[in-house]
């Protein structure tokens, strides 16, 4: 054991002293010096969809809340403008960075001037390539939904409230992206161990309403025995809706639809009975990330990795819930 | 290279029995993909004999069908059009805006219904009009010219709606999706009378011979005295205004119109729903019945593989395959 720690160790100082030889500085990230106000930058991807709105609109009314001083852009969908957004930031003068990076690797350069610059970035809702830069070294931390646990939860409401249905058709979003296989993944083992269910078909819906629609109508079709439908997104789900009623079925009563995202849209159609269950991808990042700000500024060390809470609604709070839904 | 070939026909007893083969698939062979597939179908995927099933295909082939036709015409008269599924989506961004008041306080609902079919699809031929002038004002190929559209007319749908998801319930306007006339859903009817009225203009009106001329022979119609130029802008401009009413069927059928996605990809389905029914991508010949025929070739190899639970990506590589073989056919068939 103390051999191994010695060596570790001699290997630590070594690569050290090679750093400080180069010139170049130590993987830490900035300090954030405890002030009662801050000038914070908020770098948002686009604002195409009611879920950027709505994540654009949380930051803003928590920066308000606390006096915070806000630098807000919008790089419009392009990776490019969001570079030059944050250097923009840089320049002037901000203390936080909060990034919402639109691709993996462009944004590296953005993250790498800011940890120049002497200012601390966290990440929201879309991380950076890993191999590139590292949390907890080049930017604080990354903050966003847990997409296995959101499928998780669907599988085990499902547990709880099938009702004897157990015929599962599930729409997966678009192929090979994030969302699509985690919310798989973390949906088909819950379900595979709850028990006495069975995923008849999985197709892909391409997380849109056309294509959703499509698939679920030569689903429904093939197997008309399904009683379940298990969307990846709103939009999908909503597609299945319109497939059920096509084919003349009752969706709620005669087949369960069940979601993730959580638009007002979808949590309207949970009122109206027609989706089961809808967990939500929470857009409301400003609590969290100001609160990882602050927490940081007493030196308190941050976890590289924070989850930002989902709510949950079926029947018994979307009523109540309609007017905070997104 | 030096041998001039006969253009006599040839009576069918000298023609080797491979050769005879090609021009019998060629003539026949989408037909009777369909028929074995139908056959497959009955054999293999489960509930496939149902109403419910034909409803689901007729309703889902219908806007490939309509969007196919144009694309016929412009194909016979030795174009293409690759701009079909972005004028689709600038249709389909336009028309809710017109009856949800966007543009104008709506007063009376009938009318601003009535207008959010006329102008869009009025708008979608206009583009179309662009994209002939390109071809044959500027004389530029048809597959860069109609490239223009295909890039810049998804942008112009998305900065009309700002990207914006448009989400309406209107009964009138749906109709054109949702409603049935003597039980037939509504878009298979429009499908249907598109259909009979373009093979009709093919094979009955004077226009239909020149479009053909056109592509035969672009040099020896303009010889001829075939207004050429004119032509082919109507052709582009009947296909833009068939795009555009497809985009329409999408987002009455979908309450929602989604600028990022109405219409993608469907270039490619309508080419390719063309190149199977057996027109020939140089031009000089229009099969509508023959686009009819390989609209519904592609949706049942879709259905196929979705109800037996294939994954959408092998879905895709089938489609190609069928393109290859169709093309590979035309071309023996057309060797003698």
């Amino acid at each position: 054991m103390t051999t191994i720690s010695r060596r570790t160790l001699m290997l630590a100082a070594t690569a050290i002293g090679a750093l400080a030889v180069a010139g170049v500085a130590i993987a830490e990230v900035p300090k954030l010096a405890q002030k009662d106000t801050y000038k914070v930058g908020f770098a948002q991807t686009e604002s195409n969809n009611p879920w950027r709105i709505a994540q654009t609109n949380s930051m803003k009314a928590e920066a308000e809340k606390l006096g915070y001083q806000l630098v807000y852009t919008d790089a419009a969908g392009s990776a490019a403008k969001q570079v030059a957004d944050v250097n923009s930031m840089i320049a002037q003068g901000v203390d936080v960075i909060f990034l919402a990076p639109r691709e993996e690797k462009p944004l590296i350069p953005a993250v790498m001037a800011a940890k120049k610059a002497g200012i601390p970035v966290i990440l929201l809702d879309r991380s950076v390539d890993p191999s590139l830069a590292k949390a907890g070294e080049d930017y604080l931390t990354f903050i966003g939904s847990n997409f296995v646990e959101e499928g998780k939860r669907v599988a085990e409401w499902l547990a709880k409230n099938a009702n004897g249905k157990s015929k599962i058709i599930e729409l997966e979003g678009t192929t090979g992206s994030s969302p699509a296989n985690d919310r798989k993944k973390g949906f088909d083992e819950a379900i595979q161990a709850a028990g006495g269910f069975e995923i008849v078909a999985s197709q892909t819906g391409d997380f849109a309403r056309d294509k959703g629609r499509q698939v679920a109508e030569a689903l429904l079709q093939a197997h008309p025995d399904a009683d379940i439908i298990y969307a990846h997104n709103d939009e999908m789900a909503i597609g299945a809706i319109a497939a059920l009623e096509a084919a003349g079925k009752v969706p709620g009563k005669d087949v369960l639809v069940l979601s993730i995202d959580g638009g007002k849209e979808a949590v309207q159609l949970v009122v109206d009975g027609k989706i089961a269950a809808v967990v939500e991808c929470n857009p409301r990042f400003g609590p969290k990330a100001f609160e990882t700000m602050q927490r940081y500024a007493k030196g308190e060390a941050i976890e590289p990795n924070l989850v930002n809470e989902d709510k949950f609604y079926d029947a018994s709070n979307a009523a109540a819930e309609l007017a905070n839904a997104y | 290279m030096t041998t001039i070939e006969t253009p006599a026909p040839q009576p069918s007893g000298t023609l080797s029995s491979g050769s005879r083969l090609f021009s019998l698939a060629s003539r026949y062979g989408t037909f009777v993909a369909f028929l074995v597939l139908i056959a497959v179908n009955i054999a293999v995927t489960p509930n496939f004999l149902s109403w419910q099933t034909l409803n689901v295909n007729l309703t889902q082939v219908a806007t490939i069908v309509i969007v196919a036709t144009g694309m016929t015409l412009v194909i016979a008269t030795g174009g293409i059009d690759l701009s079909v599924g972005s004028l689709m989506a600038i249709s389909g961004a336009l028309a809710p805006m017109i009856f949800m008041g966007q543009f104008w306080q709506v007063e009376n609902m009938a009318f601003a219904v009535a207008l959010a079919f006329l102008i869009p699809v009025a708008v979608a031929s206009l583009f179309g009009l662009f994209n002939g002038l390109l071809v044959t004002r500027f004389s530029i190929q048809p597959i860069i010219a109609t490239l223009v559209l295909f890039i810049a007319g998804r942008g112009i749908a998305q900065v009309m709606t700002n990207g914006n998801l448009q989400v309406f319930k209107n009964e009138g306007f749906q109709f054109i999706a949702m409603g049935r006339i003597a039980g037939i859903p509504a878009q298979v009817v429009l499908m249907v009378v598109i259909v009979i009225l373009a093979s009709a203009m093919i094979r009955y009106t004077v226009i239909g011979r020149q479009i053909i001329a056109v592509g035969g022979n672009e040099k020896a119609a303009r010889l001829t005295g075939i207004p050429v130029k004119r032509v082919k802008l109507l052709v582009y401009m009947i296909s833009g205004a068939l795009a555009g009413l497809a985009g329409l069927v999408v987002v009455a059928r979908n309450s929602a119109s989604d600028a990022n996605l109405v219409g993608l990809g469907m270039e490619l389905d309508a080419i390719a729903a063309v190149a199977v029914g057996g027109t020939l991508l140089t031009g000089g010949r229009a099969n509508i019945v023959g686009t009819l025929l390989g609209a519904f070739v592609i949706q049942l190899v879709r259905y196929t593989l979705l109800a037996n639970g294939v994954p959408d990506a092998a879905a895709l590589i089938v489609k190609a395959g069928l393109i290859v073989l169709a093309v590979f056919i035309q071309q023996r068939a057309d060797r003698h």
